[in-house]
């Protein structure tokens, strides 16, 4: 699976303002909403699920990555987006480092193969230090994409 | 009633037997009402005693200052060595200031107040340094037995400050106890021994941890059960070691454990159970040991001024330290207050207050009297008043589920990969996928599904359905991924 099958690229942003985890959940969300990708009446539904999650556990993986994902009824098709904060959000993270990158991903309860396909992609690109770096540093939703993009064209990992 | 002996000894085993098995039976219930089981040992200790029924007449401060130091020991490598560096890590700032500053702060307004209540400087200030640290039993034993479940950085930062205070209260009271001796003695430069003797302690906890683990590996006792008391053996040295280098003997011990817990370990689950269990004995000795050797008689006439100390501690002293120590990293409110509130005292001023007798510093039993008062008032209200405090300042999480059947590998050999068990609950991603969808790293895989009372074998086409316990091992690198997909282990 590629990043381009489910990130949606007018969802991407590169300059989270939120300063909490709640707070960057809720902007990644509204970012979909306003990419047209969810209903406005889904979105506290969901960003209730997404929380839910986090209660079994951060999905803040280490190294300053974090990634939200649910499954809810309310959409048809795996879909996710990309965001980063500058300052870096406390996610109760696994190694206690704060967050920069953040994946956050909705997909249908009844496709959990996708769902766990798009994880297993989102950690295997970031193993590699040099797009991590890379991502983290991006200054704009277009940098974001034309490096999703290079990881999907297998220029970062084999 | 004085037996002779061996029915004397039989009876009081009797006792502390039934007792023992009445507080492990009916922790929950006990637990329940808020009265910390060790305050029934420290009943027990006085029925005991010469002036209980008892008639056990202990009044040897030196063979209770030797045993006490040997059950300190013991509680603080427990303490280390279930441990996680993050989880310290998380926390070194405010726990490291409290478990310093904190102390000393603490010590100081105490010494203070009973001062201003007519106590003399001398007995003040050793008061002052015997109550000053809270106790890492009874905190380990409130926030680990699985019955409160904290934030973790309220519940770390309490945690890692109960076991790094209690060296910074010994050395307080033994500098105490050599400026009565020798009042000229005072100085200025006496403050600067104290980071040297906490630097000593430290650097011998580290180098005891990393050649005690390097041992652990290598050797291959006849027997599993020599294990433990090799690690056992491991914790005295340290103390013993630090301490004559003029460094602090009990926090050597806390690093050596923090040390060893954070490495591989061969049979690590079956070492921390059994210094878990080492600790809550060792505990409950200690309140047997006060109980003995505390006088009702000579209690009374302190009864006044200890409980004032203690009050004064617990709502004026403890929750002052703890705002002004804390004050300079900007926590929420509510966990400072939280933890202002749980300033949990307990076996260690029972130690630290016979040093002083030993010492034979004037006034010394009367402060020995009055940290009766401090230990049980300050074991008492926290212990009693946590739940509804951490439901009020909304500080509990939700509880990690139970695994429904244990299953590890214990191997003389470090491994190279873990197991832990998962609860599926429905908002994970695994939950409802089948065995063949989930894309596991090369070197894990699903080894058991506990499903109600069945165990299913996973195969390509089982369904990970919620409520199911199912037990992974995969190699350490992959442990956040494979959180990612499904959640938070189970507790152990």
């Amino acid at each position: 699976m590629k990043f381009a099958d489910f990130i949606s690229r007018r969802a991407i942003r590169a300059e989270l303002v939120a300063e909490d985890k709640e707070g960057v959940i809720r902007e990644m969300i509204q970012a979909l909403l306003d990419a047209g990708k969810i209903e406005a009446s889904e979105f506290e539904s969901i960003v209730k699920a997404i929380l839910k999650r986090e209660e079994l556990g951060s999905t803040g993986i280490g190294r300053g990555v974090a990634v939200p994902h649910t499954k809810h009824p309310s959409v048809d098709r795996l879909m996710g987006t990309v965001a980063i904060s500058r300052e870096g959000v406390d996610f109760d993270s696994l190694d206690g480092e704060k967050v920069q990158l953040l994946f956050l991903l909705i997909s249908p309860p009844d496709r959990p193969g996708d769902h766990l396909r798009a994880l297993e992609n989102i950690s295997r690109q970031l193993r590699d230090d040099t797009f991590c770096k890379f991502l983290k540093k991006a200054k704009s939703a277009e940098e974001i994409e034309q490096l999703l993009d290079e990881a999907d064209n297998n220029q970062f990992v084999a | 009633m004085m037996a002779v002996e061996p029915q004397g000894t039989a009876l009081f085993l009797l006792i502390t037997g039934t007792l023992l098995a009445f507080s492990v039976l009916f922790s929950r219930q006990i637990d329940r009402l808020g009265v910390p089981i060790v305050l029934l040992f420290l009943v027990l200790g006085m029925l005991g005693g010469s002036e209980g029924i008892g008639g056990i007449a202990f009044d040897d401060y030196r063979a209770a200052v030797r045993i006490g130091t040997i059950y300190l020991v013991l509680i603080l490598f427990d303490g280390g060595l279930n441990t996680p560096w993050l989880a310290v890590r998380r926390v070194m700032l405010p726990a490291g200031i409290l478990a310093t500053f904190g102390v000393a702060l603490t010590a100081g307004l105490l010494a203070l107040f009973v001062r201003a209540l007519g106590l003399g400087w001398t007995e003040s200030l050793l008061l002052g340094a015997v109550v000053s640290s809270t106790d890492a039993a009874a905190v380990l034993a409130v926030l680990r037995g699985g019955r409160l479940h904290l934030q973790p950085r309220v519940g770390n930062t309490l945690e890692v400050e109960s076991c790094a205070n209690d060296p910074m209260a010994m050395i307080l009271t033994v500098l105490m106890i050599e400026v009565a001796k020798s009042p000229d003695a005072l100085r200025w430069t006496m403050a600067l021994g104290i980071p040297l003797q906490l630097a000593v302690g430290a650097a011998v906890g580290v180098l005891c941890g990393y050649l005690g683990s390097r041992i652990l590996r290598r050797v291959r006792p006849p027997t599993v059960g020599l294990y433990p008391a090799l690690t056992s053996a491991i914790a005295f040295l340290s103390f013993g070691v630090a301490t004559l280098l003029e460094g602090s003997g009990l926090l050597s011990v806390y690093v050596t454990a923090l040390v060893m817990g954070n490495s591989t370990l061969p049979y690590r689950s079956g070492l921390a159970r059994i210094h878990e269990s080492l600790a809550w004995l060792s505990q409950i000795a200690l309140f047997l040991m006060l109980g003995l050797l505390v006088f009702p008689s000579r209690l009374l006439p302190v009864a006044g001024m200890g409980l004032a100390a203690a009050l004064f501690l617990a709502f004026v002293a403890r929750p002052l330290a703890v705002v002004l120590c804390l004050l300079p990293l900007r926590l929420p409110p509510r966990e400072v207050g939280y933890i202002s509130w749980i300033g949990l005292r307990g076996a260690v001023p029972i130690i630290l207050g016979a040093f002083p007798v030993l010492a034979q510093v004037p006034g010394a039993e009367r402060v020995f009297n009055m940290v009766f008062f401090i230990v049980v008032f300050s074991t008492l209200l926290p212990g009693a008043t946590i739940r509804l405090v951490t439901r009020w300042l909304r500080l509990a999480v939700p509880e990690r589920p139970r695994p429904s059947a244990i299953l590890e590998v214990n191997s003389a050999h470090p491994l190279n990969a873990e197991i832990a068990s998962f609860l599926i609950e429905p908002a994970a991603a695994v939950c409802g996928a089948a065995m063949s969808e989930i894309q596991f790293p090369a070197e894990a895989a699903v080894a058991l599904i506990v499903r109600g009372k069945e165990l299913v074998a996973a195969r390509g086409h089982t369904v990970l359905a919620a409520g199911d316990h199912v037990y992974v091992f995969f190699r350490p690198v992959d442990r956040q991924y494979i959180e990612l997909l499904f959640g938070r282990p189970e507790a152990g």
